[in-house]
């Protein structure tokens, strides 16, 4: 008899609870029903924190890129900006290419500075060589028409002649270059002054 | 004619009754008297005599057959401390499972009634856990969500930065500041949208 009741009670206990959350569950989700909770998906091009996180690195390298040049080290200062090549953006982020290409911009200048104008030169075509124009683009060409002027200067004591025609090609790459820039600001402005 | 030997107690000539003891036999007596009283207080010498040894048995079975033996006080008093601790709720400082404390046997009557009880409410959780499904989340992708502003918008910096001239051409830290800045804003207003602050 004991055994009867200590085993009938929970089994009676159980089926009465499980009716009564059973009828509580249905008579809450049906008010609910086809509502449901509508979550807002971003699209792909809105700002996200890897974009974030990215600028944020990148910010950092140029300040400790600045320290190190207000420190005359600049080899660290190319090693710190070299670091901004590196960092991962999200994917078709227009302004990975932007940062990237300033700090290409950074880089060439500072490599002239060494003397490194062939590294600097490469620095440079890797930048131009992304597509879109901006004026982070036309600034490298502006920096590549200074690596083409610093290879004039070298060239200008010069008496051989080959050396004379190559600073003469030196100096009309140079001015290219410059035209390039000037063209690409102005084409970017007059966008801009459209858009608004 | 055997020898007399008076040492040997089982095997030797039995004296008269009334004969008066000899000084060996007071010896050993005495001896004996003492190896008895020392067996009972728990100090049985290592090393005795077969004789000794059978006799000391025999008195040992006589002491218990008279039922005057009686356990050490220091025995006595740990058993009835053991007794008190176990009726009070404690557990026994002794492995002796003759005392049955007052709790586990009230313990016994209700075990039942509380796995019954335990098992009940568990099983109840169960099901209305298993019962209770979790409110449907729908994801719609709003026609709105693809009209972000331009400020919460990943986009190209140069209307942000303008033409770089070439007297701020090495100024890239400030120029990585402003576009940090700027899209900061925006990913907060991002993150932040709907919300009341």
């Amino acid at each position: 008899m004991k055994f009867k009741l200590t085993l009938g009670v929970p089994i009676l206990v159980v089926v009465v609870a499980g009716a009564l959350a059973w009828s509580a569950c249905k008579s809450s989700q049906e008010p609910t029903q086809g509502s449901g909770v509508t979550q807002v998906t971003d699209p792909a091009d809105a700002i996200d924190q890897k974009l974030m996180v990215a600028l944020s690195q990148a910010k950092n390298f140029h300040h400790k890129a600045k320290v190190y040049m207000s420190d005359g080290n600049t080899a660290a200062a190319i090693a710190s900006v070299r670091e901004i090549l590196s960092l991962r953006f999200p994917d078709k982020a227009p302004e990975a290419d932007d940062v990237r290409n300033d700090a290409r911009a950074l880089l060439a200048r500072l490599l002239i500075g060494q003397g490194q104008l062939d590294e600097a030169m490469n620095v440079v075509n890797e930048g131009l060589a992304s597509g879109r124009e901006s004026f982070f683009v036309a600034n490298l060409y502006t920096v590549q028409g200074e690596i083409h002027q610093a290879r004039a200067d070298a060239l200008s004591e010069a008496t051989d002649p080959a050396a004379k025609a190559k600073l003469v090609e030196e100096r009309h790459a140079a001015i290219e270059s410059f035209d390039k820039s000037n063209q690409i600001d102005k084409k970017l402005q007059d966008q801009l002054m459209e858009s608004r | 004619m055997a020898p007399d030997n008076n040492d040997d107690f089982l095997t030797g000539t039995v004296p008269e009754p009334d004969a008066e003891p000899t000084a060996a036999e007071r010896a050993h007596a005495r001896t004996f008297a003492d190896l008895i009283d020392k067996t009972l207080s728990g100090h049985t010498p290592p090393a005795m005599s077969t004789d000794d040894r059978t006799l000391l048995e025999v008195a040992t079975v006589i002491r218990a057959a008279t039922g005057n033996a009686l356990l050490g006080t220091a025995k006595q008093r740990s058993i009835v401390e053991d007794a008190l601790r176990q009726a009070v709720g404690g557990a026994g400082s002794t492995s002796s499972g003759s005392v049955v404390p007052i709790t586990r046997g009230r313990a016994r009557r209700w075990a039942p009634w509380a796995v019954a009880a335990t098992s009940t409410l568990v099983a109840a959780a169960v099901l209305i856990l298993w019962v209770r499904t979790p409110p449907r989340v729908v994801t719609h992708t709003v026609p709105a969500a693809q009209n972000l502003p331009e400020t919460w918008k990943s986009r190209p910096a140069d209307a942000l930065i303008g033409p770089i001239t070439k007297e701020h051409a090495g100024d890239a830290s400030a120029r990585i500041d402003t576009i940090f800045a700027d899209r900061l804003d925006g990913y907060r207003e991002l993150r932040l949208r709907g919300r009341k602050p």
